[in-house]
C-alpha cells in the first residue's frame, strides 16, 4: 500500500476529532540544533473547505480497531480497508511537512490494534523518533488510548506537548450504550494521571470568581483529595470521579525540564449523537476545567457515519449552530468569568437559537445596565455584549488619559453595534433611548443567517413563544418573530 | 523627565527621502532642526503631488541614530517600537503621520501612547495591528519548496513583514538554508549557513521542482482535501480565516 493511500485513509479516520490545536506551548529549540519551535497562541497553517483550522498533521497511526464504538467510522464492524503507518514513515512525513511550513507538528490518534498497550507503544515510537532522531522541537499532540498502562501514558506525556483523552459521549449512560468496550474509569483514570504527572492544579485554570450555584469549588489541593464528595456533575459522572489529586512530577526523558505534557490536556465530546442537554454538557466541561485542569474542551457536532437505531440517521445534518453556541459558552467560562449556572439552568437547559449566550444573559439582566464606560470595572465591562477582553483592556488603559466618548470608543476599535445599548458615554449620558424591540433586534445573532434554516430546524425543544423552523417561511421572518417575542418578554 | 520644546511651523515644503528607516529618522531630524513641519514626506517610488519640488533629505547614519535614541529616551521604548512597526506598515502617509506623533510625543510625554482613542494615534495603532495580523497569518501560510536543499517561498503581503518573520523562521529552522521572497516589496529574507540577511531583490528565478518535491506537494494536497468534513462544508468561513489573496502562494491551491 503506498503512502498516498495510507495518508488518505488515516486522515479520513482522524478528521472527526476536533481537539486539534497547537496552543499552550512556548518554546524554541536550543540554538543551532534540531528543528522546530512552538508558540503559546498556536498557529493555523491552513483552513480546510469546512472552514476549520489546519494546524497539525492530524492522522491515525492505524484504523484497525478491536473496539466497536457505534458512532465511530473505525469501529470493528465497519467494512473499510485497514492500513497502518510504520513509525518511520510517519516521522519522516511529519518532518518533511514541517520543513515546508505546512504544519505546526503532529496530532497522533489511533484505532486500537491488538491492545491499548501495543497501540500506545507504536505511537510512542513515532514521538521518540521525532524527538530523539530528528531533534524535533515542534508541537506534538498524542491521544491516550483508554486502557493503556500508566507507564506508557507517562512516557507519552514526557514526549508530547499535549495529551488528550476523549470523553466522547457526555454521560456514562450514553457511553455504556454506544461504547461497550470503554468505561468511564478508562477515560477519567488517565485524565487524573495526566494531571498528576504534569502537576497542574485544576482549580487554577478557571478564574477564582464564581457565579452562584456552582458545586462547591475546591480552594486548595487538600480539599481536592478529600473523600466522599458525591454531588453529581452533569448526570452520570460523579463529583468524586471529577476530583483528582495533585503532585508528583515525573522526571527524566524529553522535554528536559521534567514536566510532562507541558501544554496541558484537552478532551472532546460528541454533540448531538445522544440526548444530553446543553446544561449537562456545559456543566461537565466546567467540571473538567475545574477538577482536571484541562486546557480545552472541544465539541464535535455528530456527523452520522452509520445506520444505527440508537443514533441519528445518516443524512441528518450535524448540529453546527448548537456546537457554535457551546463554543461561545465555553469561551465565556474560560475568559469572561461566567459560570455554567449563569448561562443555563434546569428550567432552561438548552441554548437559544436566536441569541448568543452572552446576549441571552444580558437580556435577562437588563437591570444591571447601562454602565458608565468611564467608571465601570473591567469585570463589569466584560459582561457587555460586544465587549471582549481586548476591548475591555483598551478601555481601561485609554480612560486613564481622559474621558472616553462614543467617537473615542470607535477609534479604540470597540464595536458599538451591540455595546451602545449597554454603555453610557459623556455624549450620551442617558444611553441611546432606543425601545426594547430595537435593542433586541440588535442583539439577535446575525450568525443564524449563515447557519441557515436547516440548523434552526434542529432546535426542537424551543420555548412556546419562540418561532421554530416550522412556524416561519424564512430566517428573516423567524428573526422578526423572535424579536417581537423577546421584546414582549422583558 | 526633560521634554523637548519643539516648535515647528507648517510648511509648503515636501521632503523626499530614500525610503529607508534611517532616511525617515533623518526627515525627523530635519523637521526639528529647521523648525518646519513638511506638508508631505515622499519615498522615491511614490508619485509626488506637490506644487513645489521636494527638498531632498540625505540619509546620515549618525543623525538617524541620534533621533532613534531620542525617541526611546525622551518619549518611551514603546514609542520606538510603534514607530518602527508602523514604518513597515501599508498605512498611507505613514511617515508624515509618524512625524506628527513623534513631535507631539516629545512635547506631551510618554502618556500620549496610552491615549488609545486619540485621533492621530488611533490610525497608527490600527496599522500596527494590521501588520501584526498579517505577520501572524503568514507565519502559518508561508509555503516552502525544497529546491535542491534550499527552502524557497514567495509571499505577496500588503505590509513589509519580512523583518517580523525573520526571527520566527530563523528560530524554527536553525539548520536549513531558506529564502522568502517578498514580491510586493521586492525584497528577500535569506538564511545561508546560519547567516540571516535582508536583501533587495527585483526578481528571483526559482529552479524546476524535483520529483521528490512534487511528491510531497501532492501528499499535502491530498491531506488538505481529506481532512475536510464534507457535511460541514463552509467556503465563507474558510475565506474569512484565510483571505483569498494568500492563496496564490499556497501549495494546497497549486496545480
Amino acid at each position: 500500500m503506498d503512502l498516498m493511500e495510507k495518508l488518505t485513509l488515516l486522515t479520513g479516520g482522524a478528521k472527526y476529532d476536533a481537539a486539534c490545536t497547537s496552543s499552550g506551548a512556548d518554546r524554541s529549540g536550543p540554538p543551532g540544533k534540531g528543528m522546530g519551535s512552538a508558540m503559546a497562541a498556536g498557529c493555523c497553517h491552513s483552513f480546510a473547505a469546512d472552514g476549520r483550522c489546519i494546524s497539525l498533521l492530524k492522522v491515525l497511526m492505524t484504523n484497525v480497531c478491536i473496539y466497536d464504538c457505534q458512532y465511530c467510522v473505525n469501529r470493528r464492524s465497519n467494512d473499510v480497508p485497514r492500513v497502518t503507518f510504520t513509525p518511520e514513515e510517519l516521522a519522516e512525513l511529519t518532518i518533511q511537512f514541517y520543513r515546508r511550513n505546512y504544519i505546526e507538528g503532529l496530532f497522533l490518534s489511533s484505532g486500537v490494534i491488538h491492545s491499548p498497550d501495543v497501540t500506545m507503544e507504536r505511537m510512542i515510537r513515532v514521538l521518540e523518533l521525532l524527538r530523539e532522531k530528528y531533534a524535533f522541537y515542534g508541537y506534538l499532540h498524542c491521544k491516550v488510548i483508554p486502557g493503556a498502562s500508566k507507564d506508557l501514558i507517562r512516557r507519552a506525556g514526557q514526549l508530547a506537548d499535549r495529551l488528550s483523552v476523549n470523553i466522547e459521549l457526555p454521560s456514562e449512560r450514553s457511553l455504556r450504550l454506544l461504547c461497550p468496550d470503554k468505561t468511564r474509569q478508562s477515560v477519567l483514570g488517565p485524565m487524573a494521571q495526566i494531571q498528576r504527572d504534569s502537576g497542574v492544579n485544576g482549580h487554577l485554570c478557571l478564574p477564582e470568581h464564581r457565579g452562584p450555584g456552582l458545586l462547591s469549588a475546591p480552594r486548595n489541593s487538600h480539599e481536592l483529595d478529600s473523600p466522599g464528595r458525591t454531588l453529581s456533575v452533569s448526570g452520570h459522572f460523579s463529583d468524586k470521579e471529577l476530583s483528582a489529586g495533585n503532585g508528583g512530577n515525573a522526571s527524566g526523558g524529553w522535554p528536559r525540564d521534567g514536566r510532562t505534557s507541558g501544554a496541558g490536556q484537552a478532551t472532546q465530546m460528541i454533540i448531538g449523537a445522544t440526548p444530553e442537554s446543553d446544561f449537562q454538557i456545559l456543566r461537565l466541561a466546567q467540571g473538567l476545567y475545574h477538577r482536571y485542569g484541562l486546557k480545552r474542551v472541544f465539541y464535535s457536532a455528530y456527523v452520522p457515519v452509520t445506520d444505527n437505531s440508537l443514533l441519528p440517521a445518516p443524512g441528518t445534518p450535524p448540529p453546527l449552530l448548537r456546537e457554535h453556541r457551546l463554543y461561545q459558552a465555553d469561551f465565556l467560562l474560560r475568559r469572561y468569568q461566567f459560570a455554567a449556572e449563569e448561562l443555563l439552568s434546569a428550567d432552561a437547559p438548552n441554548f437559544h437559537p436566536y441569541l448568543d449566550p452572552k446576549c441571552d444573559w444580558a437580556l435577562r439582566h437588563m437591570d444591571r445596565f447601562p454602565l458608565d464606560v468611564n467608571r465601570a470595572s473591567r469585570e463589569d465591562l466584560l459582561r457587555v455584549p460586544g465587549v471582549g477582553p481586548t476591548s475591555a483592556a483598551r478601555i481601561v488603559t485609554a480612560r486613564r488619559e481622559g474621558r472616553l466618548d462614543t467617537a473615542a470608543l470607535k477609534r479604540l476599535g470597540v464595536v458599538l453595534k451591540r455595546a451602545q445599548y449597554f454603555l453610557l458615554t459623556p455624549d450620551r449620558p442617558r444611553g441611546t433611548g432606543l425601545n426594547r424591540e430595537g435593542i433586541v433586534r440588535a442583539l439577535i445573532d446575525p450568525g443564524i443567517f449563515s447557519f441557515g434554516m436547516e440548523q434552526l430546524s434542529l432546535f426542537t425543544a424551543l420555548p412556546a413563544e419562540l418561532p421554530g423552523a416550522g412556524d416561519v417561511r424564512s430566517l428573516r421572518e423567524a428573526a422578526e418573530e423572535a424579536t417581537r417575542a423577546l421584546a414582549a418578554g422583558f | 523627565m526633560s521634554r523637548f520644546h519643539i516648535v515647528t511651523r507648517a510648511s509648503d515644503t515636501a521632503y523626499l527621502y530614500d525610503g529607508t528607516l534611517e532616511g525617515f529618522y533623518c526627515c525627523v531630524h530635519a523637521s526639528v532642526y529647521r523648525r518646519e513641519f513638511p506638508c508631505a514626506i515622499f519615498a522615491p517610488e511614490e508619485t509626488q503631488e506637490s506644487l513645489f519640488p521636494p527638498t531632498e533629505i540625505v540619509t546620515d547614519q549618525g543623525q538617524a541614530g541620534k533621533v532613534r535614541r531620542a525617541v526611546a529616551a525622551h518619549i518611551s521604548p514603546r514609542a520606538l517600537e510603534l514607530t518602527e512597526t508602523v514604518f513597515c506598515s501599508c498605512l498611507p502617509r505613514r511617515e508624515w503621520r509618524l512625524l506628527r506623533i513623534l513631535l507631539r510625543g516629545w512635547r506631551e510625554g510618554p502618556s500620549l501612547l496610552e491615549r488609545l482613542g486619540d485621533e492621530e494615534l488611533a490610525p497608527l495603532l490600527k496599522a500596527e495591528r494590521h501588520l501584526g495580523g498579517e505577520v501572524q497569518l503568514l507565519r502559518g501560510f508561508v509555503r516552502f519548496s525544497d529546491l535542491g536543499g534550499m527552502l524557497a517561498a514567495t509571499i505577496t503581503p500588503k505590509n513589509f513583514v519580512l523583518p517580523f518573520l525573520a526571527p520566527h523562521f530563523a528560530g524554527r529552522y536553525p539548520n536549513e538554508n531558506f529564502l522568502i521572497f517578498d514580491k510586493t516589496h521586492k525584497a528577500a529574507l535569506l538564511q545561508e549557513q546560519g547567516q540571516l540577511r535582508l536583501i533587495r531583490a527585483e526578481r528571483i528565478e526559482f529552479p524546476a521542482v524535483s520529483e521528490l518535491e512534487a511528491g510531497y506537494r501532492a501528499l499535502w494536497r491530498r491531506f488538505y482535501d481529506a481532512v475536510a468534513i464534507e457535511a460541514r462544508e463552509n467556503p465563507r468561513c474558510r475565506m474569512t480565516h484565510m483571505p483569498k489573496r494568500y492563496w496564490e502562494n499556497m501549495t494546497e491551491f497549486g496545480d
